[in-house]
């Protein structure tokens, strides 16, 4: 008695098994689902999504989409998508510093918006390779 | 074009080089077209396994928002996908024939305004001259490194910029290496979409996290656009690859053919040559015995 999980990106299929418990990074928070949750739709902000076999706690780094839960199947359809182990800690790290300046140093709405975009981002995978 | 050394038999002389300067150009074309199959199934291949993964993203917007070919509004807009490159068989016109036969159908309806996105060259080239006026916009050299989400999304950016409706994708799905049907997906414009969605659907049932419905279903809108246009690229160029690949064999055989009737043409000439050579040897001789 457990979920469907189906994580879906235009170019493939990323992720597609079973799982007890997940936890979303939506736009007003993370929001946790259970078997059984009532018929959901919501937006997904870039954030890091976690996912509980009966194993152990996967993560997965989204960048942006959304997820719809409905009779016991997760599908979450977004952008892009990344797990630890693609990404290399020490550049994580050095990407996310070099994004923290941009964002300190942006001028302008537009410059504003991409610096914040990549801030996030190199958050989330931060975030990724840390939680290993 | 060089001339023989010997001039004996002139006119027969002159249509024996002429045929064997044909079966040479024959053979060239034959040979060419043969690599371009080749080519042409090799990318056809890697393709293939692209356009099936990207099919995973259409399914759950399927499911969910639905294609409803019939929806009545009021701004469409077709979008044509066709190649920037020839020499792919019929795929291009079957494509640029069903936007005429849409577009005859909209401009037969009063109050219903239609535009024209192009995707490709040769659609482009079959299209300005019959409708010129409806072209909203054309874009060209899609596929000419890797088609990408990237570009998906900003063709779709484009589209939404002309506020339409109802977008209307025609191309070719691929179903097979020598099968691939003319498809057109409606996607409904995120407008569009609230109204669809307030006359009751299955969107109804789902609960909505966060403030406001209405712009998750905009950014839905525009999510489904981008990736169905995304998908629409795929299976469009992995068709164009697969109609190339037939067009070049059949090429192939028609030059194999071509050549071995070129083949037996040139020996009769040949052979006759000869014979007429030694037809007149032989009687200028006797001649000068008798």
């Amino acid at each position: 008695m457990s979920m469907q999980v189906c994580i879906m990106t235009p170019d493939r299929i990323f992720w597609n098994q079973q799982a007890e418990e997940i936890i979303l990074p939506t736009n007003t928070g993370q929001m946790g689902v259970l078997k059984n949750h009532a018929p959901l739709m919501t937006a997904l902000d870039i954030g890091v999504m976690l996912i509980r076999t009966k194993v152990e706690w996967t993560s997965v780094a989204l960048l942006g989409g959304f997820a719809l839960v409905k009779q016991n199947k997760v599908t979450v359809l977004v952008n892009q998508a990344e797990s630890p182990s693609t990404i290399n800690a020490e550049q994580a790290e050095k990407t996310y510093q070099e994004a923290q300046r941009q964002w300190v140093e942006a001028t302008g709405a537009k410059e504003k918006v991409e610096a914040n975009f990549a801030l996030k981002r190199a958050r989330a995978r931060l975030q990724l390779v840390k939680k290993r | 074009m060089n001339e023989g050394s010997v001039m004996l038999g002139g006119v027969r002389q002159a249509s024996q080089l002429a045929v064997k300067q044909r079966m040479r150009s024959v053979t060239n074309i034959q040979k060419i077209t043969k690599a371009m199959k080749m080519v042409a199934a090799s990318k056809m291949r890697i393709a293939q396994a692209s356009t099936e993964k990207s099919r995973g993203l259409v399914q759950p917007f399927l499911k969910l928002l639905g294609d409803i070919p019939d929806a009545d509004v009021e701004k469409n807009v077709t979008v044509a996908i066709t190649t920037d490159k020839g020499l792919c068989g019929g795929i291009n016109s079957t494509v640029c024939r069903y936007v005429r036969g849409m577009s005859s159908m909209y401009s037969a309806d009063e109050g219903k305004e239609d535009r024209l996105v192009i995707v490709g060259d040769k659609g482009r080239a079959q299209l300005t001259r019959t409708h010129p006026k409806k072209i909203e916009e054309i874009i060209q050299d899609v596929g000419k490194v890797r088609i990408t989400y990237a570009q998906a999304s900003t063709i779709a950016e484009e589209l939404l910029k002309t506020e339409y409706d109802a977008a209307r994708l025609v191309f070719n799905r691929f179903q097979s290496a020598i099968s691939f049907k003319p498809t057109i997906t409606t996607v409904l414009s995120p407008n569009a979409l609230e109204k669809e969605v307030e006359a009751g659907g299955s969107l109804d049932q789902y609960e909505v996290e966060g403030p406001d419905r209405a712009e998750l279903l905009q950014d839905l809108g525009e999510f489904q656009l981008a990736s169905m246009l995304y998908n629409a690229l795929l299976e469009n160029n992995c068709s164009e690859q697969a109609s190339r690949m037939s067009a070049m064999e059949s090429s192939t055989k028609n030059a194999t053919e071509m050549l071995s009737k070129l083949t037996l043409t040139y020996n009769r000439t040949r052979q006759a040559a000869i014979t007429t050579e030694l037809t007149e040897i032989i009687s200028g001789a006797a001649a000068l015995e008798g």
